[in-house]
């Protein structure tokens, strides 16, 4: 079968190197990741829990979130999972091919929701944790 | 340069048919019609990324609630083992596993390591995703 080629030789490991492939890499890694901490998270939540729906009562709640292993995971995939989300909006608003300055713009406003999210999220994870 | 890729005049148009099997345009990813496999997979990763960050902030205003004590959160978890809210934590499950497994074919495809097996990939991890929706599925409406 005929092919034809449509990029130069080599193009694929220069792509990895420049902004977008950068941006490809970081979601994969982050999403990898991802994977393995919502994989615990789940299995941890809702699936080794004995109570109606696998949700956690009020009590159950602060008993784990205190342990501290549980707090680092937690607090790993909150990480994780906002770096990601924002990367994968970026991807998405990117593709509606904003001009340079509109591109500024989508990555502040991400970057301040990414920060935000994250401080809402610790507050939250810290305040359950000392109240245990 | 545009006379070498078949197709290439004819880019710039709009249509999903015109598109078809060239790649995926810079916009209108989300209508699927006319896509080959790929296209499809691509539109259902994003309307399932999509619908993952919607959660995530959703996650985070439900967890607020145990901020304001125990009988907030009791009243929160009657409602959410109704059928109603276990159906959707089943189509939560089913939007995870489609863009994790997902996410990992494009990994595969996309880094090179399987570049020439996305069909096969994506079937089998359908597979997979379809079993373990089951077993999710099972587990949530078992513990009713």
């Amino acid at each position: 079968m005929a092919t034809i080629r449509t990029r130069p030789e080599g193009s694929h490991r220069r792509t990895l190197r420049t902004g977008p492939g950068r941006s490809w890499v970081a979601t994969t890694i982050s999403g990898v990741a991802l994977l393995v901490l919502l994989g615990v998270h789940m299995v941890a939540n809702h699936f080794v829990v004995r109570s109606v729906g696998g949700l956690r009562s009020y009590r159950q709640v602060l008993e784990y979130m205190q342990h501290p292993a549980i707090f680092t995971i937690e607090s790993l995939f909150l990480l994780v999972v906002t770096v990601h989300a924002m990367l994968g909006l970026r991807g998405i608003l990117l593709d509606l091919d904003p001009s340079r300055r509109a591109q500024r713009w989508i990555d502040v406003g991400l970057t301040v929701l990414g920060v935000l999210t994250l401080a809402y999220g610790y507050f939250l994870i810290g305040t359950l944790a000392s109240r245990a | 340069m545009n006379g070498s890729v078949p197709g290439a005049d004819h880019r710039a148009e709009r249509g999903p048919v015109l598109r078809k099997g060239v790649g995926i345009p810079g916009s209108g990813w989300f209508d699927p019609r006319g896509r080959a496999l790929g296209g499809f997979a691509f539109s259902a990763n994003r309307v399932t990324g999509l619908g993952l960050v919607f959660y995530l902030y959703l996650h985070l205003g439900v967890l607020s609630m145990l901020l304001f004590g125990e009988p907030t959160w009791n009243h929160f978890i009657r409602l959410a083992t109704s059928w109603v809210f276990l159906s959707l934590d089943v189509l939560l499950i089913l939007g995870i596993l489609y863009h994790g497994l997902n996410g990992i074919r494009v990994a595969l495809v996309g880094s090179g390591l399987v570049a020439d097996r996305q069909r096969a990939l994506w079937w089998s991890l359908g597979t997979v995703g379809t079993i373990a929706l089951i077993g999710a599925a099972l587990h949530i409406f078992g513990s009713k």
